[in-house]
């Protein structure tokens, strides 16, 4: 065979390829990525700024139905309530107020009703000083017994703040210890997790996964008292 | 190249056929002719199959956009033309008409981000809060915020678990440590940019300027603290979860191939307001605020908390964003 023969053998079925080759990648043939499973979105549940809890003073500025706190709507005025506690000496807390979880204090021991309500009027908190306070001013109860964390709190340290870090361009709106922290039972509540991030990897479960299954039940002890 | 032979095989084509089949003594051989045709029809087919990718490309530049000036050197005059522009493009593409601004950095203002260790649950409210301020894409998703489950007594980031998804948190024996940008007074991030796009304000805030952005990724990878995202693709972000209120160097519509991180909501931050992460979350546990004001919140927790660590300090970056705990 001619030399020049075997060449153009050779270009033919060169080019012949590349024709291929280059049909293949204008069809897009191959090389076509998987594509990714779209990622739902997130529920606007989580999205939201509203604390966990209301307090007395915003129940009163959105014009929320107030009869919770309308104590002699049952309670007889001049009449203290008398309180009832079982042989571990834990309150028992009567049909009327089945709603309140007692949790306040080391071992739940803060659980006389009249360490902060004044039995001679059930309207009132009482300090351990003397002091007499409205429902509205639960953040100076709150204060008489827990000094650091209201200071931390009065200076913005503690607590959620919203609205303007500059006071001189808007507001700044610092939330009562009660809209986040139930008084009878002030640890903060678990709550669920928004979802993880989606890798694009799979996911790398943590091999001690199962064993923690059963924990999540019980309140997270010693973080946030 | 390939020009040179076409031109030649067009000339031919005529004669060849005049004769009648028949080689053309001045011309060209039928078999040289079909084997020019044919190298030059490979070439072509192998240039068009170069160019193919650009079939994928949807979004090509406008040519305003195409020959914006750099942030830095633009006048105001220029900026309100550039702002109008992305306006339009993104009530073209999302079907939404927004509010673009250009906010300065406020004089006398350093912004530090402080994070009570203690409080945090690791809800990550704080992770899809922060997409929705600032129109970051869904699927594929970007997040700025993660939010690492530490074992307790350790601060081991080799063993945080990223992607914990328990019915109820916090977990017994875990603490959270949300970790985004640390705004650093020196950023390896800008050292290594190889075109400016990134530079520190003069509030401390590190910025991109995303018409800037080559997509490079040497940020990526020179950010300690995994803070800096890429768009490989477009991002997706549903018409009914834009945010309309948008800044040039901050949360407006990123395009494909560029980076983008926390800004500290540059948007709202520089208008007074707290960052999107800060009004969301739940316990109280971010902090922030404006380290010149000696009345500031952060002041006071930098003055008077345990303030445990500028995440891995050993580097000297000198991060803005400060952990500590409630003693």
């Amino acid at each position: 065979m001619k030399d020049s023969t075997k060449t153009s053998i050779v270009m033919y079925a060169l080019a012949v390829v590349f024709l291929v080759l280059a049909g293949a990648f204008l069809s897009r043939g191959w090389g076509q990525t998987p594509a990714l499973q779209p990622i739902p979105l997130v529920d606007s549940e989580f999205l939201k700024t509203a604390t966990v809890r209301t307090s007395y003073a915003e129940l009163v500025s959105s014009k929320a139905d107030l009869s919770d706190f309308d104590c002699y709507g049952c309670h007889e005025k001049g009449k203290p309530p008398i309180l009832r506690f079982d042989e571990k000496h834990n309150l028992i807390v009567p049909e009327e107020h089945k709603d309140i979880v007692m949790g306040h204090g080391r071992n739940n021991r803060n659980n006389l009703c009249t360490n902060c309500h004044d039995e001679n009027n059930l309207e009132l908190f009482q300090t351990r000083d003397g002091r007499e306070l409205k429902f509205s001013e639960s953040t100076e109860l709150c204060g008489s017994c827990h000094g650091p964390t209201y200071r931390d709190w009065a200076a913005g340290a503690h607590g959620r703040t919203s609205g303007y870090w500059n006071r001189e361009m808007g507001p700044i709106t610092r939330k009562d210890c009660v809209s986040c922290h139930n008084p009878h039972s002030p640890k903060f509540p678990g709550r669920q997790p928004a979802p993880p991030p989606h890798t694009l990897r799979p996911l790398n479960k943590p091999a001690h996964e199962g064993e923690r299954e059963g924990e999540h039940e019980g309140e997270h002890e010693g973080k946030h008292d | 190249m390939t020009d040179q032979p076409s031109n030649e095989s067009r000339r031919d084509v005529g004669p060849e056929r005049e004769a009648g089949g028949e080689p053309n003594p001045e011309g060209m051989s039928r078999r040289s002719f079909l084997r020019t045709s044919a190298v030059f029809g490979t070439g072509l087919a192998a240039l068009a199959a170069g160019l193919a990718p650009l079939l994928d490309v949807k979004n090509f530049p406008s040519l305003q956009q195409f020959m914006q000036k750099y942030y830095k050197e633009m006048t105001p005059e220029e900026m309100a033309v550039v702002l109008k522009r992305i306006e339009n493009e993104v009530e073209r593409q999302y079907g939404i008409r927004p509010h673009v601004r250009d906010l300065k950095p406020m004089d006398g203002v350093e912004f530090v981000y402080c994070l009570n260790l203690t409080r945090c649950i690791g809800c990550r409210k704080c992770v899809h809060a922060c997409v929705a301020e600032n129109n970051q894409s869904r699927s594929p998703e970007i997040q700025y915020i993660r939010v690492l489950q530490m074992e307790n007594g350790s601060l081991d980031m080799e063993k945080a678990v990223h992607d914990y998804d328990p019915a109820k948190v916090p977990e017994k024996g875990h603490f959270y440590m949300p970790v985004q940008c640390q705004q650093c007074k020196n950023p390896p991030c800008v050292k290594v940019c190889p075109v400016h796009a990134t530079w520190q304000e003069p509030d401390g805030i590190t910025v991109i300027d995303y018409d800037w952005c080559i997509g490079c990724r040497y940020c990526e990878a020179a950010c300690p603290y995994w803070a800096r995202r890429f768009n490989f693709a477009k991002p997706s972000i549903p018409k009914d979860r834009i945010n309309p209120e948008m800044d040039y160097l901050s949360n407006r519509p990123r395009s494909q191939g560029v980076m983008e991180k926390c800004h500290f909501c540059l948007q709202r931050t520089r208008a007074g307001r707290y960052p999107a992460c800060v009004e969301v979350c739940p316990t109280g546990t971010r902090k922030f605020g404006n380290i010149l004001d000696p009345n500031s919140e952060v002041s006071y927790i930098l003055k008077t908390k345990k303030v445990f660590i500028q995440l891995k300090e050993e580097l000297g970056t000198s991060p803005r964003f400060f952990y500590y705990f409630d003693v």
